[in-house]
């Protein structure tokens, strides 16, 4: 059972800059090939301010937050259940992005396998004027440690 | 490179289906791209060994790279107009050698203010079928060209008042060929020598009066004088 006094724990606002080459290297590898993520003429004549990021790309921002550490997790593992981002305009390179996580929610449900521990994280992210960029919503499942080597 | 065709939202149905998006069949290398681009070294990924010791029988795909096609899916569907919203509930594990399929299906379309937005129910399956990630968007497009090039102009939105709202009918004949009628099981026989089979009310009659359920007791004895 985590420590549910968790609940509410919020990060420092980290800024993660948006850098060409990892937008370039995120699409690359969900095999995008929309040159608006990768030649920034192609962006350009789409209106866009720099490389566009694909959807899911805020999934690679860093809050001050380490998941692992908050929840004194040692070795147990993390599993990825829902997640959910809402945006309030499009994410591109040069943009500079404050990330503020929130720990949501600390549970215990029943699994298939007996009660397990689910945790619920949200981001925020806002530009360098304040204006919402985007929100995110993750839920991870907690699994037991592996069995040692 | 060919100017993409737009899509409006008065173009566009409830029940629509999105060109299906065929990846690729996944392997280690997919995987440890993703990783790297995403910088999620979560051991189940791309440590064979850890995956096995967590009771996996070895490393599978990160959640993510299918959400990430998913996203891949809506944004090559709407082009120019913009996806507000993304969800992914990751339903089966996706492992090495899965070859994925995103699908989705227009549920819904309104127009909120000057807004047109259009909900889509997504989801990705793999090789056999098999559901592996569902989820929802929101995205967002202009009504039509006008609206479009008022809006670049600066001017305000366009209001259409009279969206089209599908008859009952029109819906029955786009739904009814997809609800899939689940095989009857197979009758049963009664064995050759068994006495003929009662009613369900003569059934009811041969159980203890304390177990029939009030209400049918009830309605029987409304029933009883109509059947002189």
């Amino acid at each position: 059972m985590l420590d549910k006094a968790l609940i509410g724990r919020r990060s420092e606002p980290v800024v993660n800059e948006v850098e060409k080459g990892a937008v370039r290297r995120f699409a690359a590898a969900l095999g995008i090939t929309d040159e608006v993520h990768f030649d920034e003429r192609a962006a350009e004549a789409a209106g866009l301010r720099g490389l566009l990021a694909p959807l899911t790309f805020p999934a690679t921002f860093r809050s001050s937050i380490e998941l692992r550490e908050a929840l004194a997790l040692g070795q147990r593992g993390l599993l990825h259940a829902d997640q959910s981002f809402e945006y309030f305009r499009p994410i591109c390179a040069g943009d500079r992005i404050q990330v503020v996580a929130v720990i949501a929610e600390v549970a215990e449900r029943p699994g298939a396998t007996g009660p397990m521990d689910v945790v619920v994280v949200e981001d925020e992210g806002r530009d360098e004027q304040g204006n919402l960029v985007y929100r995110a919503r993750k839920t991870m499942i907690v699994r037991p440690a592996p069995r040692e080597a | 490179m060919a100017v993409a065709r737009k899509l409006y939202y008065e173009n566009v149905r409830v029940g629509d289906e999105l060109q299906p998006l065929l990846k690729p069949a996944i392997d280690r290398v997919t995987i440890a791209r993703y990783a790297g681009a995403s910088e999620d070294y979560n051991p189940n990924h791309v440590d064979e060994d850890y995956a096995r010791r967590s009771g996996f029988p070895g490393v599978f795909a990160h959640g993510m790279l299918a959400m990430g096609y998913l996203g891949q899916l809506c944004a090559e569907w709407v082009r120019a107009g913009q996806v507000k919203r993304l969800q992914a509930r990751f339903v089966k594990i996706i492992w090495p050698g899965d070859q994925l399929t995103c699908r989705g299906r227009v549920t819904d379309k309104r127009r909120e203010g000057g807004e047109y937005y259009v909900d889509l129910e997504i989801w990705v399956e793999n090789q056999k079928g098999e559901l592996v990630v569902k989820g929802q968007s929101t995205t967002r497009l202009f009504h039509s060209p006008e609206d479009e090039d008022r809006q670049r102009r600066g001017l305000s939105p366009l209001i259409v008042e009279d969206d089209h709202r599908p008859s009952l009918v029109e819906v029955f004949e786009r739904e009814l060929p997809r609800i899939e009628v689940p095989p009857r099981p197979a009758a049963r026989l009664p064995p050759r020598n068994a006495k003929p089979r009662l009613g369900l009310d003569d059934d009811e009659d041969a159980l203890p009066a304390a177990k029939k359920p009030p209400t049918r007791t009830a309605a029987k004895t409304v029933k009883a004088p109509k059947k002189k």
